[in-house]
């Protein structure tokens, strides 16, 4: 029973890491319709951030906390304003092309600027210790993880739901003319969700650090398991995104435990049965 | 004017075919294998440009034939008549298979629905190591035989590939400008008016789907014969993104905008990695360039030089095809 | 419109890649025996170096080329009066892409040595090509076991390790020194299954038994899961192959689950390497590893090559700079036996077979039967020295020899 228990413990965290990865994508595909495949590559920045910020002092973890999102939202300020806004009237096609473009870039300036060894970010004290439940070893910062998952999925929820701000973002993903004649900048409205994508973006990265490390091409590996959480979420659903992250986490932790061989095949088995059982993901709403 | 084409057309066919008399080796494999993707590149073009599917997972299909002409190759006979049959069926079962339940789902959830089927069909070549090679890949594929000839010496090869490249050019310029094909391109401007009309469109769509997956696999037969090896990176989803952005980058719905795209890309791939460790960034820089400065491709380039010469003339835009389809409509 | 637009576009092609080499007619015309442009007179040696510079493996080919460099410095870059030139090509540890390279590097450059490839399944991309051309090549890093199996070539040498050094040599030695029940996990790859399988072997047949086996895809983020399993069990070590990213995140968790308290990991010397123990922190300690060398070797001509390389680069050498150093000596030396003269492929494989000398590693020779190395493999033991993780080598496993088949 016991490790049940813990590989349950397992799953939770890790889905919890996975929403916090995801999320920026999420809302930012959500309410832009953007498909941003340069998530990955803001996320990465991020991590990497981090990783100068601590290479001296664990402490100043939390200072790469603040340092790092904030780098990051500037970043997509610059890419939302000189380029992305090119795109709107182009359509999906030049998004994509774009975007590719661009994690293209990071990942050779990244590689200049960091190097190709692998690295990880250091805990401080605090964080790095372990904690047990069910007769086993947790890393306190797992446990950690979870509480960060569950708040930002509650402010965002929060925000969404029950702000001026996200009545307005709601309104921009289902009619963008209307909220312009309602003398809303909507133009300001998308670049600040966008930014806020990459803030999102870059707390994931500093967030994720420590467990999942830096490497090269990491950003491509996220940037395919956001999406397959973003897709099973359903678009522009943040509740969704919840589900699907936690769904994914446990699946993939018993998949690992009791089918070790078929964890490969079973991510993305269970997105094609969602797809093809609820075309829109499991809480999403419709959108071409 | 449709003379007028007919001998453009005549003029880079000589041109392909002289290509071994002042090509060196190297550059003839690389013109090799820019034929290869190019058919590939022509076969996501079919869904993508003239269908308005997207697809993230056109790499299954170019997998899938790869990988049965390899084996077939191996286990029977490296005759081009037992592998590309072969490849051709394989690939036409597993389209039709998923295309059925791709046909369920609409515009970003068909992409990232492609893109699961095809990273299952990654994992699937990846676990089995017995029929596959796993990571280490298919290796030592015997080179291709037709009739009595041995298509080890490229020369040989490269006339074969160009022939099938051909035909499949020409057989789907046929293609978008049949009435089935002008439905197609209906369905990409406005599906609900079509099925309106009277269009069975999912059939529609589905029937494209199979001559994508189709023609992609056929592809991927060719790239094993020319290669005598195939691995499991062909198969991954950057596969399908790179197939993606040939098409996008050479233009999207039109014929000779996927082909352009892919022998930029193999281009700049080849030669810009071998000057510099940076050549994702400079690949990089040239996709964003080119949504900045010429969103619709390489054609679109072109197209706009040859209107700013010939400004006076009226335009006859063939790049449009929506035009044609009001026309019939 | 298209079509103007292709015909241009076309004939510029064209055009642009003719006017540089013979055409294709010429060259398969003729023999398909590489081109002897640099057979005679004082033209340089040309060394293809076919490693990946960017993606996963980007530092592994970075160091190959660094420890290649270093060795080709210390004699001037010259062998026998000739020069010696690189000419670099980036494999992207993709086989398609190494293939079109090493046609490149053959066809368009003439070299007449090719060496490198980290990736096996780039060294099998290329192995039908490279023996069709007669290509002299030296693997300096790429450790599939068919390689020098059911894959040889006349014109293929391993001068690196393969998968079944690496995993067989550690297997009596576990069962003698470490514990009689293991726990075996390796990355699901190619080469962590051929590793893990030589080391079961070898294990079970000095009378180990496996309490279970588990293999996480490659780049797997999480190990937790497979973490809870193996604690559970009533195994007395673990033994492990992961590289790189997979490494640095299994040993952290090996540790931060608290498998570590119960059962002593041992692995290959990749997973707790010269560039991943700065990142592993204190995690990696302890951990045995099986490999053919290492930084605290103590011997004079590792001592030499390690201030050497510190020197020249500013940080330590790992084993990927080790493999490229002898690499390079091991051209060399071929070279000098030929008296600079390498137009003919079959002597220079010949040149390759009897090379020995004392490399950092310890003593280097070929077998000649199966065209791999034979050398001795040590195991090192992970401790805190200062503060920070070292390895130590605490045994030796002579002259592991692959069995060839």
């Amino acid at each position: 029973m016991d490790i049940i228990g813990a590989q349950l413990v397992n799953g939770v965290s890790y889905g919890l890491l996975l929403f916090v990865i995801t999320c920026g994508l999420a809302l930012v595909f959500g309410i832009l319709g953007v498909l941003n495949l340069a998530h990955g590559s803001l996320y990465m920045i991020g991590a990497y951030i981090a990783y100068s910020v601590t290479v001296n002092s664990t402490e100043n973890f939390w200072i790469a906390l603040i340092i790092a999102p904030i780098a990051v939202a500037l970043l997509s300020l610059l890419i939302e304003t000189t380029l992305l806004r090119l795109t709107y009237h182009l359509g999906h096609l030049s998004q994509v092309l774009l975007t590719f473009g661009l994690a293209y870039v990071f990942h050779d300036l990244a590689s200049m600027v960091w190097g190709s060894n692998v690295l990880t970010v250091a805990l401080p004290p605090s964080l790095s210790g372990t904690t047990t439940l069910f007769n086993q070893n947790f890393p306190t910062y797992r446990l950690v993880v979870i509480g960060i998952g569950l708040v930002l999925a509650a402010a965002l929820w929060f925000i969404q739901e029950k702000t001026r701000w996200g009545a307005i973002i709601r309104a921009g993903l289902c009619d963008k003319e209307m909220i312009s004649a309602l003398g809303i900048n909507i133009k300001l409205v998308l670049t600040i969700v966008f930014i806020i994508g990459g803030f999102l973006a870059g707390f994931g990265g500093v967030i994720a650090a420590p467990i999942l490390g830096l490497y090269p091409s990491m950003e491509f590996q996220t940037l395919i398991l956001a999406l397959v959480v973003l897709v099973i979420g359903g678009l522009g659903s943040i509740a969704g995104t919840f589900a699907a992250s936690i769904l994914i986490g446990l699946v993939e932790t018993f998949s690992k435990y009791l089918m070790p061989e078929l964890s490969l095949f079973l991510v993305f088995g269970l997105m094609a049965v969602i797809l093809v059982v609820k075309p829109n993901g499991l809480l999403g709403k419709k959108v071409a | 004017m449709k003379g007028n084409h007919s001998i453009k057309f005549l003029f880079i066919f000589l041109l392909m075919a002289l290509s071994p008399f002042f090509l060196s080796l190297f550059h003839l494999n690389l013109l090799i294998e820019i034929l290869i993707l190019g058919i590939f590149a022509l076969s996501l073009n079919l869904l993508v440009g003239y269908t308005g599917l997207v697809s993230l997972g056109h790499a299954a299909f170019f997998g899938i034939g790869a990988y049965a002409s390899g084996i077939v190759a191996k286990e029977l006979s490296p005759n081009l008549i037992a592998t590309l049959p072969v490849s051709l069926l394989v690939s036409i079962l597993v389209s039709s298979i998923i295309g059925m339940f791709c046909m369920k789902v609409s515009g970003f959830y068909f992409l990232m629905l492609t893109l699961a089927f095809s990273q299952m069909i990654y994992s699937f070549i990846h676990q089995s190591t017995d029929l596959t090679g796993g990571t280490n890949g298919l290796s030592g594929i015997p080179s291709p035989q037709l009739g009595g000839v041995d298509f080890s010496n490229p020369v040989f090869l490269y006339y074969l590939i160009l022939l099938i490249f051909a035909a499949v050019f020409t057989g789907l310029s046929v293609l978008v400008r049949s009435p089935f094909g002008q439905v197609l391109i209906g369905i990409r401007e406005n599906e609900t008016r079509m099925k309106s009309m009277g269009y069975n469109t999912t059939l529609y769509k589905y029937s494209s789907f199979i001559i994508a997956g189709a023609l992609g696999g056929v592809a991927g037969s060719l790239y094993t014969n020319f290669n005598g090896f195939i691995s499991p990176s062909d198969v991954y989803w950057t596969m399908s993104g790179s197939v993606l952005i040939m098409v996008i980058i050479g233009g999207a719905g039109t014929m000779a905008g996927p082909v352009l795209g892919a022998g930029l890309i193999v281009i700049l791939e080849t030669i810009v990695s071998s000057y510099t460790n940076m050549w994702m960034l400079i690949i990089g820089v040239i996709f964003i360039l080119f949504v900045v400065f010429f969103p619709k491709g390489i054609v679109g380039i072109g197209n706009s030089l040859v209107n700013n010469l010939a400004k006076s003339k009226p335009l006859y835009n063939e790049s449009k095809p929506e035009a044609v389809y009001k026309k019939d409509a | 419109m298209n079509k103007n637009v292709l015909i241009t576009l076309i004939t510029a092609c064209l055009l642009f890649l003719g006017a540089c080499g013979n055409s294709a007619i010429q060259s398969t015309s003729g023999t398909n025996e590489k081109t002897e442009s640099s057979s005679g007179g004082n033209e340089s040696i040309k060394i293809g170096a076919l490693l990946p510079n960017s993606g996963v493996y980007a530092s592994l080919g970075k160091n190959l080329n660094r420890g290649m460099e270093l060795y080709f410095e210390e004699i001037n870059w010259e062998v026998e009066g000739k020069k010696i030139e690189i000419i670099n090509e980036d494999s992207e540890a993709d086989p398609q892409v190494s293939l079109r390279k090493t046609r490149k590097l053959i066809e368009q450059d003439n070299i007449d040595i090719l060496t490198g490839t980290v990736s096996t399944a780039v060294a099998y991309a290329i192995r039908d090509e490279v023996d069709s051309k007669r290509m002299p090549f030296l693997v300096s890093h790429a450790g599939g076991n068919d390689l020098t199996r059911s894959k040889r070539s006349d014109y293929i040498w391993r001068s690196s390790f393969s998968s079944w050094q690496i995993g067989n040599s550690m297997g009596e030695w576990a069962y003698e020194n470490v514990g009689k029940k293991i726990y075996l996990t390796a990355a699901d790859y190619a080469f962590g299954k051929e590793v893990s399988a030589a080391f079961k072997e070898a294990y079970t047949a000095a009378g180990g038994k496996i309490a279970g086996e588990v293999y996480p895809p490659l780049e797997n983020n999480d190990y937790s899961s497979y973490l809870t399993t193996i604690s559970g069990s009533d195994a007395d070590a673990v033994y492990a192959f992961f590289a790189g990213s997979d490494a640095v995140r299994f040993v952290q968790q090996y540790e931060q689950y608290g498998v570590k308290e119960k059962m002593p990991l041992i692995g290959s010397g990749w997973l707790v390497s010269e560039d991943l123990r700065a990142s592993q922190g204190n995690a990696s300690e302890g951990t045995l590893a099986a490999t053919f060398w290492d930084y605290n070797l103590q011997t004079d001509e590792n001592k030499k090559f390690v201030t050497a390389y510190e020197k020249k680069y500013g940080e330590r050498p790992t084993l990927e700079s080790l493999e490229g150093y002898d690499a390079a000596r091991i051209i060399a030396e071929a070279v000098k036996s030929l008296k600079g003269d390498v137009s003919d492929s079959k002597k220079v494989v010949d040149a390759f077979s009897e090379v020995n000398f004392q490399s950092p590693r310890g003593e280097f020779k070929f077998d000649k039967e199966t065209h791999h190395v034979i050398q001795d493999m040590y195991i090192t033991k992970a401790k805190l020295v200062d503060g920070k993780s070292e390895n130590e080598v605490i045994g030796t496993v002579k002259q592991v020899k692959d069995p060839g088949k």
